[in-house]
């Protein structure tokens, strides 16, 4: 298949097929790069990014001093390690869990049901969760009304917020992640399973000494890959569930870069926090992409 | 029938016990998966007076369809649903007709400046402007406040391009060469042999580029603000923000007699923006699993 490399007249044949796609890339993603100067700058809307004046750190420097940004920070890395620790490990335990059902019937009912949630909105998950944990009439607060206890407003309480955002996000997600453990699985050779048995092994054994260790490289995979991701903590889920009782312990990089960047017009400081972002993100995806390659003795892409 | 003989004869105390625990986690998943959305289906079909009430559970109370035909023939919710139709197909085809066509040199790795080309297109999957460098450079493209702003930057999707590539990658070469000899040339071997080919793949690229379209709430959020633009999911974060932090609930007669209670007016709202998922789904799921496999094991 490679027989070394094409001519000229045939690169540029297919360049062609390149060339809508660039002009989008170039105006859409790398175009707007520029404005990442007016980080910067004390930027000046009227005078754009030519002319405003050239500060230096200060933004920066200005950032990191506000024990706001400090708490949006420590925010993101909490809500992002909380999501990783409680609910990497939900997409594997649905998946071994499903391969316990013998009815393949079944099994697939079960799984067209818990992929549903994936394929909706943030605003529509949002809608459900506020009904689901209401005050008047949810049902999280009707189970513990019938237990005797008092109702709790988990939407509008500092010690509570975190925890629906963690739950909402496995709602969603929980079922879908699955899917690469249920084929992993899949492909998993029955022989192991038949010598398993003749040794004597029961259903928890063959789980604990054949379908984990066969899953492994791809949980271990996985999971380099979301760390990479870290600073990704769930703006848009965040955005839509959160309220002002809860920015203490809910605001993030992401939601802080909208209400002080677009909302006050803070221009210059939202462009300061969104470079940080970006960067300490590009080099954990990096790092990830890295330590996954060599894992794997292949790339990502 | 063999394996079930065996597994009835040999089920040990083991057995029951994995058995019986599995069967209780499954139907806690359905029953915590279904409930919340059960709970909005019967909010919207139920007469006021059980919401009020906290009847409403998992079936209508008092069932009734006039939220729902209030929702279906208010202005708002046919402007935001006409938006989103509009960007959902128009965004869709744009955007797997110029993402389609992007992966093909990509499936060429003897392709002069192949390295440097891709890595421009990975880049920007890892790296972005962010909020405020983007906002001020559509605002300077006189983007804003247009539906364009939701179509046109979606016209190319990194992540779909590299599924699409690693697909052409793996049809056989002999095809192509065979058409080559017959005189055929770039485009006609793309268009009339390669993308028939890959109508699998490109059914679920299809798919995931539509379900993005139609949730995405975050750049009209963030991009348009005029009301005659606003698309479905606006429309319902709208309602969630008014409903936000209030959580008392509106018993105002006005919002009685015209059957407009903002909780069944919001449910009935989901259910309506969610219908054409839900109708869709089931008969696509396959697709939908492909889409996840390809993208999560290879790359």
């Amino acid at each position: 298949m490679f027989k070394g490399k094409l001519k000229m007249k045939d690169s540029l044949g297919y360049y062609i097929f390149l060339l809508p796609a660039l002009i989008v890339l170039l105006v859409f993603r790398y175009y707007p790069m520029r404005g990442l100067f007016i980080a910067f700058q004390k930027f000046d809307i009227f005078a754009g990014i030519e002319n405003s004046k050239f500060v230096g750190m200060q933004n920066f420097q200005r950032l990191f001093s506000s024990r706001d940004f400090l708490q949006v920070f420590r925010n993101t890395l909490v809500i992002s390690a909380l999501k990783i620790v409680l609910l990497f490990p939900m997409g594997i335990i649905v998946a071994l869990i499903l391969n316990e059902l013998r009815s393949v019937v079944y099994k697939r009912f079960v799984q067209t049901v818990i992929y549903i949630p994936h394929f909706f909105s943030w605003v529509v998950v949002a809608t459900l969760m506020n009904n689901f944990f209401s005050v008047s009439g949810g049902l999280m607060n009707r189970v513990i009304n019938a237990l005797g206890g008092e109702s709790i407003g988990f939407l509008v309480s500092n010690t509570w917020f975190r925890s629906i955002l963690i739950f909402s996000s496995g709602w969603k997600e929980s079922g879908w992640n699955a899917i690469v453990y249920i084929a992993a699985i899949a492909s998993i050779n029955p022989d192991l399973y038949e010598a398993a048995s003749i040794d004597g092994a029961g259903r928890l054994g063959k789980i604990r000494h054949i379908t984990i260790p066969s899953i492994m490289p791809t949980v271990v995979m996985l999971l380099i890959i979301r760390v990479g991701w870290l600073l990704d903590a769930g703006t848009q889920q965040i955005l839509v569930m959160y309220n002002p009782v809860v920015y203490e312990v809910a605001d993030v990089i992401g939601t802080y870069v909208y209400r002080f960047g677009l909302g006050k017009m803070e221009y210059s400081l939202g462009a300061a926090a969104g470079l940080f972002n970006s960067v300490v993100g590009l080099l954990m995806v990096l790092l990830s992409n890295a330590l996954s390659r060599k894992f794997r003795g292949v790339s990502i892409w | 029938m063999v394996k079930n003989k065996k597994n009835v004869i040999r089920r040990s105390r083991e057995d029951v016990v994995v058995d019986t625990v599995v069967h209780v986690l499954i139907v806690l998943m359905l029953l915590l998966t279904l409930y919340p959305i059960l709970n909005v289906f019967s909010k919207a079909f139920s007469s006021q007076t059980a919401i009020i009430s906290n009847a409403v559970t998992i079936y209508p109370i008092g069932f009734q369809t006039s939220t729902m035909e209030y929702v279906l023939s208010s202005n708002l919710f046919s402007t935001a649903f006409k938006n989103s139709v509009t960007v959902t197909v128009l965004g869709t085809l744009l955007s797997v007709a110029v993402t389609s066509m992007a992966a093909y040199p990509f499936s060429k790795r003897n392709l002069i400046f192949y390295k440097p080309l891709i890595m421009l297109f990975v880049f920007t999957m890892w790296f972005s402007g962010g909020l405020i460098p983007t906002y001020l450079a559509y605002k300077e493209l006189k983007m804003l406040n247009s539906l364009k702003v939701l179509i046109l930057p979606a016209a190319i999707n990194v992540y779909n391009m590299l599924l699409l590539k690693n697909y052409y990658e793996s049809l056989p070469e002999a095809l192509e060469e065979a058409a080559r000899i017959d005189g055929a040339n770039k485009f006609q071997i793309f268009f009339q042999i390669v993308l028939p080919l890959s109508m699998p793949v490109l059914a679920t690229v299809c798919l995931f580029t539509a379900v993005g379209l139609w949730n995405d709430f975050y750049s009209p959020m963030m991009y348009n603000t005029r009301t005659q633009l606003r698309t479905l999911s606006q429309y319902l974060y709208d309602m969630v923000a008014q409903s936000g932090t209030d959580l008392t609930m509106s018993t105002n007669a006005d919002d009685l007699m015209n059957n407009t209670l903002p909780e069944a007016v919001r449910a009935a709202s989901i259910i309506a923006s969610i219908t054409p998922i839900l109708v869709v789904y089931p008969f696509l799921q396959k697709y939908f699993v492909k889409g996840a496999l390809i993208g999560s094991v290879k790359g």
